[in-house]
C-alpha cells in the first residue's frame, strides 16, 4: 500500500467521493431528499474547515459561523445593493470573509488556547447584536425598509443561481451541481492543505509550539494563515448557502447553529481528515430523528457533545483505533492521576 | 452632576452583577483550568428556580436569594460529578471541557425552555419603590443588588484568604501537584469550587432577572461580558476579575449614555483587544514562563 503518498491517496478518496455525489441525482429524484443532500454538502464544507482550523492548526476559534455569515451576507449584499451577478458575488464574499479573518486573526492570535476561543466568540456575538439592533434604513427595497446589514430579519428573496428559468422544474439539479462544485473545491483545498507542507507545519505547532518554533516555524504567522484560509473556504460555503436558500439572516449567528456544527466536528473526530463528513451525516440524522421525537434538537446536540467529549474525544473517525487501544491497555487510572504522571 | 450620578448608579449596579458572574468564572478557571461555557445557564437556572419558589411558595426576597444560591451550587456540583470529574487531567482538557460545557449549556437552556416556555416573565422577587438623589431616581432594587453582590464577594474573598478551605483552594490553584503531595484532596477542592462558583452565578442570575425579565436566553449576554472581564483581568485572577467588572461596567454605562446602549459592549470589546495587544496575559495576569 506504499504506492501512493498520503496526499495522492486522500485526493483519490476525494475524487471518488465527489464522483459518488455527482452520480447521486440519478438515484435520488425526490426534491426534498436532494435538498437534504445539498444541506449536507454545505454543512460538511463548514465542518471540514473548522476541523482544519481547530483539529490541525490548533486554533480554538468560535468565530466559524461569523465567517460563514460573512460569506452569506456578503453575497446577499452584493446582489441586493451592488447588482452583482450571483456568480461574481460568491467569490467576492469569500474573499471578504477571508480579509475579515485576517483582521480578527491579527488581533486575536497573539493569544493562545482558551483566550482565542473567548475573544472570537465575543467578536461573533458582538457582530450578531450590532446587526439585530440596527434599525436605520439604508435603502428601500420594494417599499420596505432595508437596513445596511439586514437588521433583525436579514436579507431574503434576492437572486439565486438562476437555474429556475433555465431548467424549469429541475432547477434543484442546477443548484445541486453548483453546490457540489463548491464542495469539490473545498474538499480538494482542505486535503491539499492538511496533507501538504502547510498542514505539517500546523500540526507541528499544535503538538509542540516550542519545538516547532525552534525549527523556524512562526506560530502566529502560520495560525493566521490557517485562520484566513479556512475563512475563505467557509465564506465560500456561506455564499453558496445564501444563493441556494436566497436567505442570509441573523439566525446564522445563533448559538445553537454554532453548536450544531461544533458537534459535527467533535462527533466526527477532531484532527482527522474525513471525520467531519461522518460527523455531519451522523448529526444531521440524529437531529432529524430528535425533531420527530418532539423538538428535541438542542437536547440531542447538547447530549451528543457531552457524551462524545467524555467517552470518545477522538470521534467516530478514530472509533476503531480507540477501541483497540482500550482493549489492549486497560486505561486504568493513567490519566486521572497527575501526581503519578509527575513522578514518572 | 445628575448625569454623573446616573452613570455611576447604572455602572455600579451593572458592575455588581458582572462581578458576581466573573468572580465565579475566574475561580473555576484558576483552580480547574476550565472555561465554563455553561456559567450563563447556571445564572438562568438560579433565576428560574427562585422564580418558581416565589410563585409556588411565596417566599420573601431574602429566602429567594438563598434558594437561587442553593440552585446554583447544586448545578455546579452536578456538573462536576457528572462531567468534569471524568475529564480532569485528560489530554486537551482545556478545549474538550469548553465543548462539553457548551453542550451542557445548550442542554440546560433547552430544558428551561421546555419547562417554562420562551415567554419572558417579570421576576416577582423584586423590591419595588425608589428614592431620589438630586434629580436622579435610584430604585431600591439597584441598591439591594449592589449590596448583596458586595457582601457575597467580600465573603468569598474572606473565605479564600482566611480559612483552611480557602487555603486549600488557593494552593490547588497555584500548583495542583504540589498541593496534592501536601495532602490537599484536590477532588473535593474542585467540587467545592464548582459549588461556590455556581452559588455566585445563581445569585447573579436572580439579580439580573430583577433588572430585566426572565427568559431562557437571559444568561447569554452577562456570560459574554463576564468572559471579556476575565480575559482582560487575566484568566484565573479572582481579585482582578472583581475590579475589572466594576471598571468595565462603568465604562459601558458611560458609552451607553453618550452614544447609545448598543455601542456599550462593542467599545468594551475594542478596548479589551487593545489591552490584550499591549499585555497578552491580561491586566493583572502574571507572565507565564512555559517550560518545554
Amino acid at each position: 500500500m506504499k504506492r501512493f503518498d498520503e496526499l495522492t491517496r486522500h485526493l483519490l478518496i476525494a475524487g471518488a467521493l465527489v464522483g459518488t455525489f455527482a452520480l447521486l441525482p440519478i438515484f435520488i429524484t425526490q426534491r426534498y431528499l436532494l435538498g437534504e443532500v445539498i444541506v449536507f454538502l454545505i454543512w460538511a464544507m463548514v465542518a471540514m474547515n473548522w476541523n482544519l482550523l481547530m483539529g490541525h492548526a490548533g486554533v480554538f476559534s468560535l468565530a466559524q459561523m461569523l465567517f460563514f455569515a460573512c460569506g452569506a451576507y456578503g453575497m446577499a449584499m452584493g446582489v441586493t445593493f451592488a447588482n452583482m451577478s450571483v456568480w461574481a458575488a460568491i467569490p467576492v464574499a469569500a474573499i471578504s470573509s477571508s480579509l475579515l479573518a485576517l483582521v480578527i486573526g491579527l488581533a486575536c492570535l497573539r493569544l493562545t488556547g482558551a483566550y482565542v476561543a473567548l475573544l472570537t466568540y465575543a467578536i461573533a456575538e458582538m457582530t450578531h447584536v450590532l446587526i439585530i439592533t440596527d434599525t436605520e434604513c439604508y435603502t428601500l427595497v420594494r417599499n420596505n425598509c432595508q437596513q445596511l446589514f439586514g437588521g433583525s430579519t436579514g436579507f431574503s428573496r434576492f437572486d439565486d443561481f438562476g437555474f429556475r428559468p433555465l431548467l424549469k422544474s429541475n432547477w434543484i439539479l442546477g443548484n445541486y451541481y453548483a453546490v457540489l462544485g463548491a464542495f469539490c473545491f473545498t474538499v480538494i483545498g482542505v486535503v491539499v492543505i492538511i496533507h501538504g507542507r502547510l498542514g505539517l507545519a500546523f500540526r507541528a505547532i499544535r503538538d509542540n509550539v516550542g519545538y516547532a518554533s525552534s525549527r523556524g516555524i512562526n506560530r502566529t504567522k502560520y495560525q493566521i494563515a490557517a485562520f484566513a484560509l479556512s475563512a475563505l473556504l467557509t465564506g465560500l460555503a456561506g455564499g453558496v448557502y445564501a444563493a441556494h436558500f436566497r436567505f442570509a439572516g441573523p439566525s446564522l449567528f445563533e448559538f445553537s447553529t454554532l453548536m450544531f456544527i461544533l458537534s459535527m466536528v467533535v462527533v466526527g473526530g477532531l484532527g482527522s481528515t474525513w471525520g467531519p463528513l461522518i460527523g455531519t451525516g451522523t448529526m444531521m440524522i440524529v437531529v432529524e430523528f430528535s425533531k420527530e421525537l418532539g423538538d428535541a434538537r438542542n437536547l440531542a446536540l447538547g447530549l451528543s457533545l457531552i457524551v462524545f467529549v467524555v467517552l470518545l474525544p477522538k470521534g467516530l473517525a478514530h472509533l476503531g483505533t480507540t477501541l483497540i487501544v482500550k482493549v489492549k491497555h486497560r486505561p486504568d487510572q493513567e490519566h486521572r492521576n497527575p501526581v503519578r504522571q509527575a513522578q514518572e | 452632576m445628575d448625569v454623573l450620578i446616573q452613570i455611576l448608579i447604572t455602572g455600579l449596579t451593572l458592575g455588581a452583577m458582572y462581578a458576581l458572574a466573573s468572580v465565579g468564572l475566574s475561580l473555576i478557571y484558576g483552580t480547574l483550568g476550565m472555561f465554563n461555557m455553561a456559567h450563563g445557564l447556571f445564572m438562568t437556572l438560579g433565576a428560574y428556580v427562585a422564580y418558581s419558589a416565589a410563585v409556588i411558595f411565596g417566599v420573601p426576597v431574602v429566602v429567594g436569594i438563598l434558594v437561587a444560591m442553593a440552585a446554583g451550587a447544586l448545578i455546579g456540583i452536578a456538573t462536576h460529578l457528572l462531567i468534569v470529574r471524568f475529564m480532569l487531567g485528560s489530554k486537551e482538557f482545556g478545549t474538550n471541557i469548553l465543548v462539553a460545557t457548551a453542550g451542557l449549556g445548550i442542554l440546560i437552556e433547552d430544558l428551561i425552555l421546555k419547562t417554562y416556555g420562551g415567554y419572558p416573565y417579570p421576576q416577582p422577587l423584586k423590591v419595588e419603590g425608589y428614592t431620589r438623589l438630586g434629580g436622579v431616581t435610584i430604585t431600591y432594587q439597584a441598591i439591594i443588588t449592589f449590596f448583596v453582590a458586595l457582601t457575597l464577594i467580600l465573603a468569598v474573598a474572606w473565605l479564600l484568604k482566611n480559612t483552611r478551605f480557602g487555603r486549600a483552594i488557593r494552593a490547588t490553584a497555584l500548583n495542583r501537584e504540589a498541593a496534592m503531595l501536601m495532602g490537599v484532596k484536590a477532588d473535593s477542592v474542585f467540587l467545592q469550587v464548582m459549588a461556590l462558583a455556581g452559588m455566585l452565578a445563581g445569585v447573579a442570575g436572580l439579580m439580573i432577572s430583577t433588572q430585566a425579565t426572565l427568559s431562557p436566553q437571559m444568561g447569554g449576554d452577562p456570560l459574554l461580558k463576564a468572559f471579556v472581564i476575565c480575559v482582560v483581568a487575566g484568566l484565573g485572577n479572582v481579585w482582578g476579575a472583581g475590579l475589572c467588572a466594576f471598571a468595565l461596567a462603568l465604562l459601558e454605562a458611560t458609552i451607553g449614555f453618550y452614544f447609545g446602549v448598543r455601542f456599550g459592549f462593542p467599545t468594551m470589546l475594542l478596548l479589551v483587544i487593545l489591552v490584550l495587544i499591549w499585555r497578552p496575559q491580561g491586566l493583572f495576569g502574571q507572565e507565564q514562563v512555559v517550560r518545554l
